[in-house]
Formats: C-alpha cells, structure tokens, sequence
C-alpha cells in the first residue's frame, strides 16, 4: 500500500519554501516603500495618518517653512504659500496660495503626502477637505516660546530630523537664557508701545508672542490686556507717554518712515525726547519660528542697549 | 407777517446755533477716548494751565484740529445737501449725488494701496477722482442738450454704481492691512486730522459758505421750479451751474480730509427745515452751524463710546442719520 | 395806442417738427387779448415765445417797443409775469412766501424784502382773496386757490404784461368766471395787459378784446370775437360741426357743439320741413 503525499509537509521542503519566501519578502519590501504610516497626534488632538518618511511636503504656513529649512529638511519641501519669503531659497518653491486663502487646486497637484499648518491662520475647511483627499494635514499650534520649541521637535520628529531638532532648541534654549540673565541685572522695565497696525493704531496683547518677547527682553507691554491685538486711538498712545515705540506691520513694502516722522512729532512723548522710536521687521516677531529669538534678542538691544 | 422779521431771524437763529456749535466745540475738546476732562479743559482753554502738560497736548494737538475739521466737514456736507437738493430738487439729494463719492473713493483707494500718505498723496488722488466723475456725469447729462435735474441725477446714479463695481474689485485685491485702512476711509473718518491741512481747508471753504449766503434767495427761486424761476427774472442755467461747481469743490474738498461720511448731507437739511422753514436765506447759516454743531457731537461720541481705540465717525452718522431720516419723512408726509 | 407786444415772422421748430410757421400780430397794451385754436396749434409755444422761455429761429418778438433779446432777465420779468398752467406741486413754502417771490425783479442780489414789498405782497393776496391763505403751505389748496396764488405773485411783478396759460381749465364754473373777471379788473384798474390761451371759446368771446385763432402754427384770424367766431372759419379749423349763435349775456357769438346724433336730427328735420328750423 502507497501513502499519499500531504500537501502541508511539501511546503516545507526547501525548494519550495524559497521562492516562497522571496515572494513574501519582496510584499513586504514593497509594502514598505509604500509608504507605511503612523497614527499621531497633532496638537490640536486630532490623529493624522503620518508617513514615515514624507517625500513630498508641502508648508501651509510662512513659519512652518522656515522650521522646515532650519532643520535642514528643505528638500523634502514641494509646495509653500506665497509670504514664504525666508530662506530665500523658499521663493524658488511653487506656490499654493496665501496661508489664509490656499488654493486647493494647486495642493492637491502637487500630491503631497504630508501637509503641515498652522492653527491660527489656515482655514479648518481646507485641512478638512484636504483629508477628505486622503492627504493628511499636521497642524501645530505654537503659542508661545516654549509651545515653539516643542512644534519644532515635532516637526523634526516628523521629518526624521530628531537630532536637528535637538540641536536647534538647544541654542534657542541657550540664548533666551543669555538675554534672560542679563535683563536680570537691571530692575529697569521701560514702557514699551509695539505699533503693528498704521490706520488703525493697533498694539499687542498679553497672549502674543510680541508681548512674551517684549516682557522677556525686559520691557513692560503698555497694551498688555485680554484683548490680543487691541486698537488705540493717538489720543491714548499720547497719554500713556511710553519710553520706547517700536513700529512694524505686517504690510509688505509699506514705507514706516512717515510713521515714525509722525510720532517725532510729539515732543511730549519720552519715546520721542530720547530717540527711542524704531522700526522693526515684523518677520521676526510674528513668526513662530526660530527666528523669534532673533527678534528677542533685538528688543532687548532697543529696550536696553546699556545690557549690550 | 413773519418775513418782516427775516434779518431778525436769521440773526436770532444764528446765536443759538452758533451757542450750540460753541458748547459742541468745549464739549469735543473735553470728551476723548482718555475719558472727560471738562474742568481741566476748561482751565486750558482760558489761557491757565500748563501748556506743555501732556493734557495740553492731547487737547491742542489731536482734539482740537479733529473738531475743527469736524465742523468744517460737518457744515460743507449739510450745505452741500442742502444746494443739491435745491437744484435738483429732490428731497434725496445729497452731497455725493453726482458722482463724487465714487471717484474720490477710487482716487483714495488707489492712493492707500500705493502706500502714499494721507496727505498729500490720497487727498489729491481723492480730489482729482472726484473732479474727473463730476466731469463725466455733466458731460452724460448734457449729451441730452438740457441739464435738466433728471438726466442729472441719473447720470450721477450711473457714475457711482459703476465705481462701485470698481471698488469692489480694488477692496477684493487688497489682502492686508491696507484694507482697514480703505474701509475706515469710506465709512468716513477724522481721526488723520492735521492742523495745518485743516487750516488750509477752512481757508478754501470759508469763502464758499459767503458765496452760498449770497446765493440763498436765488436757490429759493430755484424750488419754485425752472420756468417760474426763469421768469422771476433768474438766470437758472448759469446759477444752477454756479451753484453746482461751488458745491462740488466744497464736497470734494472735504471728502479728501475725512472720506465718505453718509447721512450728514441728506439729513440735516431735512431736519434744519423742519425746525427753521424753507427760506434758503435762514438754511444756509443753519447748515453751517447747525451741521458743524452735529458732526462735532457726533465725532465725539465715535471718540468716547468705544472701550478700547475710536469708531470711525460715519459708523456713528449712520446709526443716528438712517433712523432720523426715516422720521423726518414720515413727519414732512402729514 | 402802442402795441405791448409786437411778433414779426416768427417761425419756431422743435427738431425737426415746425410748430410756429410765420407769425405776426400785435397786442395792443391794455388790451384783454385771447388766443385760442385746437390742440397742437402753436398755442403754448406762442406764449412761451412771447415770454422768452425758447427762442424763434427766425423772427423777432418785440416787448414795449423793444427787442425781446435786448432785455436782461431781470428787466424783462420786470415787464412780462408768466403764470403757467400748472405750478409743481412740490414747493415747500406758504402762500405769504410764495407771493413775496414775486417782488424778487425788483429786489436786489441779496433780496431782504423791504417794507413797500411787503406791502405790494397783501395788496396782491388781497386783490386775489387768497389774503386768508396766507400761512398756508401751497400743496394744501385747492386748485383754483393755487391759481390765485400764482397770479398774486404775478402781480407783484408789477408787469406791464400777463401772460397766462389756460389759467381757467382746471376750474370749477365759479373759479372760472371769479379769474377772468380778476384779469379784467386788473386790466381796468391797472393798465396791465393780459394775454391767455383758452381753450374754452364762449369764456374766450365774453372777455376778449381781439381774439387769435391759430391752427396748425399758423394765423388763421385776428379780431374781435364777431368777426373771428365765424362757422365757417371754426368748422374749418376744428374740423367738427358748430352752431354759432348770439350769447344772449353779451352782444358777442356762442358757440355750441353739436352731438353726431343732433346732426342726424337735423337733418331728419331739415328733410321733413326743407328747411333749417
């Protein structure tokens, strides 16, 4: 009597189980430069599907831009908005509208695999209809210095670029820290009144960055208050007499040299007696990048040049 | 009969006014977006006080050339509503009727998005828009050979709802901050006063308010209808022409230091007439203190009321304007 | 007598549509001179030449003797008060305000009325029984006491001439006879001339001195009611059958209608008698 052969034992011979074994392999080296992903969570608590190694990234904010060539990830980049002016190798990069009115069209063109924004600014609509495409969307939500350092570890982590990150956060730590311990050597807070609006006069309020960097530089933010971006009439900008004015807009090529003549003009003012009156570049204040420590270490040099 | 007592009458109702216009005045200077400093003022003005306090400053520097521009501005608007509604007579005319408001509006609009300065940069701009409509619609209206007020009015209505298409697609093009900047200059707004453009104003309107004076019988004349006016022994056209160049100057003028302010023009003629009676001879300086007077009130209150900065002053205007319009009819229909 | 008013060879166009075609008659001053013809004839557009309010492309009105050109507008409203057929309703003054404008050719630039104007005023509204009116707004009268406004204010033009446009259409039979006999009497009392256009013919034969018939922009005939009320003439000008008798009121013609189914009695009669009963 002959005794059949089971199937299952065969496979086990080897000239079997070697092409087999390719076969599955090679599923798996395919399903893996596929593209596998990872569910996180961005700061705003929603969970994004995140590919492991994003190829194509496109910025949906001018200060996520700069993260992203900070941590020397810039070639990963395929489409930014059209304020992304830092670094300048950023302008060479297409275009997908401006961060508050981005062009679906344009995004969805240039098939990204991974889109970062911003809370503040982006539209929901947009990251919500850009997922509704299957393209994930990572928005962060920096609120302040130390809310910026985490997004930059974020994004690093994001972009494979951990111990850039690292780094980055480590000198922003350290020179925060230089301007902090020498601010501590006087007790002098001169009052300081930030212009970032012409017609109207509109100031900054306690829950932005410019009043963080203004306090830490050792300043006191006359429009401190609830209201985060609160409009003055000239009238009150004159009788809280402020010892420093800093003027900047977020209005491209607009001339601020009239703005300040203007200002010259009231003799009363202390800002005005000790030519305290200066014009900034607002990209260093209302960024949430690294280059906010820039802008730190700027104020603290106008608000007390005798620390430097 | 009461026109025995015309130059009576408009002496009487001159003092009051100008009394109301003078209170209006303390009262802006007094009334800020610091808050209320009547006693302070008060010394201030009287020729006490520190001149170089920062008080004296706010007082002199920023209050006192808005409320002079707001007087001015106040006292051109309700004559120019006043003299249109007169030529063409319609009880809707107001200042910007002929076509000014939409070309000074480009003129500006134009100006603050090529970062120029109030002055003189957007004020010119606004002043040579708004000649360039005027132009326009007169020579719309006289493509008909009569400059009758129908054709007139529609010429205007035609000129301005076409700006306001331009406008439109200037405000959908401007994405930053420029935009409030347009938006405070078309609801009307007296917070870029400057002495001495506001001097330099009150030079050029001075002598129109005479003229306008001197023209109060002849616009009485007017109301009566063209041919009853032309056989009263009035030269309609060349009045009418006179009256209209003189108003529109006026207007643009204006309109240049404190945008499009609404409801000022077409109210207080109405309202003026209700109080004091028809007779040009009596509305012409009422107009001009009583319209002064309110606009003085009325940026006192933009000043005041909001918590934090100023409103534009039109916004104020309107809200007061629209619903005492609405009752002005409804009393002149009984 | 001089003449007030003297038209020679007017010819007037509008466009392209000729509405006077060669006019020339005189008024005589203190004449009651009473224009009357069918609609489209020329009427208005007469009165509106005589008045300078258009202009003849050929031809010359003379006013006192003098070119009409010649006259400034004030000198001219000095001498010529117009009162139209309507006025806008829409004026906003009282019937006092409105009367007083009419001082304004003899007021100065700035025009404060003076004491003789004011009075000229309330002899004026006096005249015209609308004294009573007289702090009344315009728009609340009547139209036959809106009329006597207008020719209050006429009135204190101190014209030599009236000019009046179908002053009496829109008026009741009282309000009718109560303006005639009032520019009668102003002609009377003051010398002044008055000048109309009628469309009602028995009003126009009571109280006219001469009578214009125009049809058609031109003069049809110029005289005294008897000699212009003819049938022949106004069958003629009309076009439609008259009966023209004496006006048992005044030694002057009547003119009566005829109904289309009068005719036919007529002629129903005329077969069965042979002759016009």
């Amino acid at each position: 009597m002959r005794l059949r052969r089971l199937p299952g034992p065969e496979i086990m011979r080897l000239h079997r189980v070697f092409p087999l074994a390719v076969a599955v392999f090679a599923l798996f080296l395919a399903a893996a430069s596929m593209g596998e992903a990872r569910l996180v969570r961005d700061q705003l608590g929603r969970e994004v599907m995140a590919p492991d190694n994003p190829e194509r990234v496109v910025s949906l904010a001018p200060s996520i831009t700069e993260i992203i060539f900070a941590l020397g990830e810039g070639y990963r980049l395929k489409g930014v908005t059209q304020h992304c002016d830092f670094p300048p190798e950023a302008e060479s990069l297409p275009k997908i509208g401006s961060y508050v009115h981005l062009d679906l069209e344009k995004i969805v063109a240039l098939k990204p695999d991974l889109c970062l924004g911003t809370r503040d600014g982006n539209p929901r609509e947009v990251a919500e209809k850009l997922e509704a495409l299957k393209i994930p969307v990572y928005t962060v939500n920096p609120r302040d210095l130390d809310t910026v350092m985490d997004t930059l570890l974020e994004i690093g982590g994001l972009l494979n670029a951990e111990k850039r990150a690292l780094a980055l956060v480590g000198e922003m730590r350290a020179r925060i820290a230089e301007v902090k311990s020498r601010v501590a050597n006087t007790k002098e807070r001169p009052t300081v009144f930030f212009q970032i609006g012409i017609v109207p006069i509109v100031s900054v309020g306690t829950h932005t960055f410019i009043d963080e960097l203004i306090t830490t530089a050792g300043g006191r933010n006359l429009a401190a208050g609830s209201t985060p971006y609160p409009r003055f009439s000239r009238e009150q900008v004159v009788a809280l007499e402020p010892e420093v004015i800093i003027i900047t807009s977020m209005t491209r090529g607009q001339d601020f040299e009239p703005v300040r003549d203007e200002w010259n003009q009231w003799g009363s003012l202390p800002a005005v007696r000790n030519h305290r009156v200066y014009i900034v570049e607002s990209n260093l204040f209302d960024r949430p990048s690294p280059r906010l420590v820039e802008g730190l270490e700027l104020l603290a040099r106008l608000i007390h040049p005798e620390l430097w | 009969m009461t026109a025995q007592s015309l130059p009576r009458r408009i002496l009487a109702v001159s003092l009051v006014l100008g009394l109301f216009l003078a209170i209006s005045v303390f009262l802006g200077l007094s009334i800020g977006s610091t808050g209320q400093n009547l006693r302070e003022v008060l010394v201030l003005v009287t020729g006490h006080g520190d001149p170089a306090s920062t008080m004296a400053n706010i007082v002199w520097r920023i209050r006192l050339p808005r409320v002079l521009l707001a007087a001015l501005a106040g006292a051109t608007l309700s004559l120019g509503g006043l003299v249109f509604q007169a030529i063409l007579r319609n009880p809707l005319a107001e200042p910007y009727i002929l076509g000014i408001s939409g070309g000074s509006a480009i003129g500006a609009i134009i100006g603050i998005l090529l970062g120029l300065s109030r002055f003189p940069g957007v004020a010119l701009l606004a002043f040579g828009g708004s000649m360039a409509t005027l132009i326009l619609v007169l020579v719309i209206a006289s493509v008909k050979l009569s400059l009758k007020q129908d054709s007139l009015i529609l010429a205007g209505v035609m000129v301005n709802a076409f700006c306001s298409s331009v406008i439109m697609f200037l405000l959908s093009i401007t994405q930053d901050s420029r935009l409030h900047n347009i938006l405070f200059w078309l609801m009307g707004d007296l917070s870029m006063s400057d002495t001495n453009q506001t001097l330099i104003l009150a030079a050029a309107l001075l002598p129109c308010f005479a003229l306008l004076f001197l023209l109060a019988r002849p616009m009485n004349l007017l109301l009566m209808g063209e041919e009853l006016a032309a056989n009263m022994g009035l030269n309609v056209r060349f009045i009418s022409i006179v009256l209209m160049v003189i108003t529109s100057f006026m207007v643009s003028a204006v309109v240049c230091h404190s945008g499009l302010l609404g409801f000022v023009g077409l109210v207080m003629p109405h309202l003026l007439r209700l109080l004091f009676g028809p007779d040009h001879r009596l509305l012409v300086p009422s107009c001009i203190l009583g319209g002064g007077a309110y606009l003085v009130l009325c940026d006192l209150l933009a000043r005041s009321l909001p918590a934090q900065g100023e409103l534009p002053v039109g916004v104020i205007t309107a809200m007061i304007g629209a619903p005492l319009f609405i009752f002005l009819l409804q009393r002149s229909r009984r | 007598m001089t003449s007030a008013l003297m038209l020679q060879h007017l010819k007037l166009s509008y466009g392209n549509r000729r509405v006077l075609n060669d006019v020339c008659f005189s008024v005589l001053e203190g004449e009651f001179f009473i224009i009357i013809g069918p609609n489209g004839s020329g009427k208005t557009t007469l009165v509106r030449a005589m008045s300078g309010a258009v202009k003849p492309q050929q031809g010359e009105v003379q006013v006192l003797g003098r070119a009409l050109r010649s006259y400034s507008g004030k000198a001219l409203a000095r001498c010529v008060a117009v009162v139209p057929q309507v006025a806008p309703v829409d004026i906003p003054f009282t019937v006092a305000e409105v009367v007083l404008m009419g001082r304004s050719p003899h007021l100065p630039w700035m025009g404060l009325e003076r004491r003789k104007d004011l009075e000229t005023a309330e002899r004026a509204m006096h005249f015209t029984h609308v004294a009573h009116l007289a702090e009344r707004n315009l728009d609340q009268l009547s139209a036959g006491e809106r009329q006597r406004v207008l020719i209050a204010r006429a009135i204190c033009q101190q014209p030599r001439i009236m000019l009046l446009d179908e002053p009496t259409s829109a008026l009741d039979l009282a309000h009718q006879v109560q303006i005639m006999d009032l520019l009668d009497k102003l002609r009377k009392d003051e010398g002044i001339t008055v000048v109309m256009v009628s469309h009602d013919l028995n009003l126009a034969a009571l109280y006219a001195d001469r009578l214009l018939l125009m049809k058609e922009g031109g003069v049809v005939s110029l005289g005294k009611p008897a000699e212009v009320l003819t049938f022949e003439t106004l069958e003629q000008t009309y076009g439609c059958v008259l009966l023209v008798d004496n006006n048992p009121v005044k030694a002057v013609p009547r003119i009566t209608l005829v109904p289309g189914d009068a005719l036919v009695w007529r002629e129903q009669r005329l077969s069965k008698s042979g002759h016009v009963k």
